[in-house]
């Protein structure tokens, strides 16, 4: 089997597993929002959690994958590790898109504003800005050494701030709400909304998991186009 | 019972996150289909 035969089978794979990642998302939907009770201070708005919360967790881990691939591109200097480091790159960017959307949208009704400049928030636009850049600089490089190089060094470099993130919460005073799930003393939420939120970590996790699939294949095609069309063929 | 009157809010969060996630995934398909056809 060649190297685009496996690709094109990786890819179908991973458009599976994406639908498969779409239909737990609408279960997830239907129980987020018709069986998961109103919380009874923030009212409807707190379901917005539930989308926004694992959204997000979706979205740290693609860039936390993106720099230790990163990191292991610098060491090894392995093509596939820059592949997909750039496929994950990308996912997570997407779904950042929708972390930073969803955000906004549930600060608004509860506290009164649609964005503050706190540790949190700055620290997560930042994070996304920097992924931004690293996409826009792959696709200003044609050099593949270059560019995974340049690309590599940023995506290490970002690697740092998602732990920050997590502790900004901590470490500044903000707006933004303390962990639930993930804290020393454990889950601080009622069981029924625990398990929705725990459901909906686990689909968008496997959601993350097919889009990569699907990039990766993607840019390993890509790959082997770029090198037949430069004449150099890959063995 | 009382809850604050949001329910809007929370329905253009679902909707965005559907639009958002389901324009990337066909858009991404659509990217490996044309690539697997060259």
């Amino acid at each position: 089997m060649t190297r685009r035969d496996r690709a094109v089978r990786a890819a179908r794979r991973g458009a599976v597993v994406t639908g498969i990642a779409l239909v737990g998302l609408a279960a997830v939907y239907v129980r987020a929002l018709m069986f998961t009770p109103i919380e009874r201070t923030q009212g409807p708005a707190q379901k917005i959690f539930y989308v926004h919360a694992p959204v997000a967790w979706a979205a740290l881990l693609a860039f936390t994958v993106c720099g230790l691939l990163s990191l292991l591109y610098l060491i090894m200097r392995e093509r596939k590790f820059d592949l997909m480091a750039a496929a994950s790159a990308e996912v997570g960017t997407a779904l950042a898109v929708v972390m930073l959307t969803t955000g906004p949208l549930w600060g608004k009704p509860i506290w009164g504003t649609w964005w503050t400049w706190d540790a949190r928030l700055t620290s997560t636009l930042f994070t996304f800005l920097l992924f931004v850049g690293y996409l826009v600089l792959r696709g200003a490089l044609s050099d593949f050494d270059v560019r995974a190089r340049f690309s590599a060094v940023l995506g290490v470099m970002a690697l740092v701030l998602v732990p920050f993130i997590h502790v900004t919460v901590y470490w500044f005073r903000t707006l933004h709400p303390d962990p639930v799930v993930l804290k020393p003393e454990g889950p601080s939420l009622p069981s029924v909304m625990l398990v929705t939120l725990l459901t909906s970590i686990g689909v968008c996790t496997v959601l993350y998991i097919g889009l990569v699939m699907q990039r990766y294949s993607l840019a390993v095609l890509q790959d082997i186009r770029e090198e037949e069309e430069a004449g150099g063929g890959i063995p | 019972m009382e809850y604050p009157d949001n329910g809007a809010y929370m329905v253009a969060a679902y909707v965005v996150a559907a639009v958002i996630i389901l324009t990337y995934a066909i858009s991404l398909y659509l990217r490996v289909r044309r690539e697997t056809k060259e």
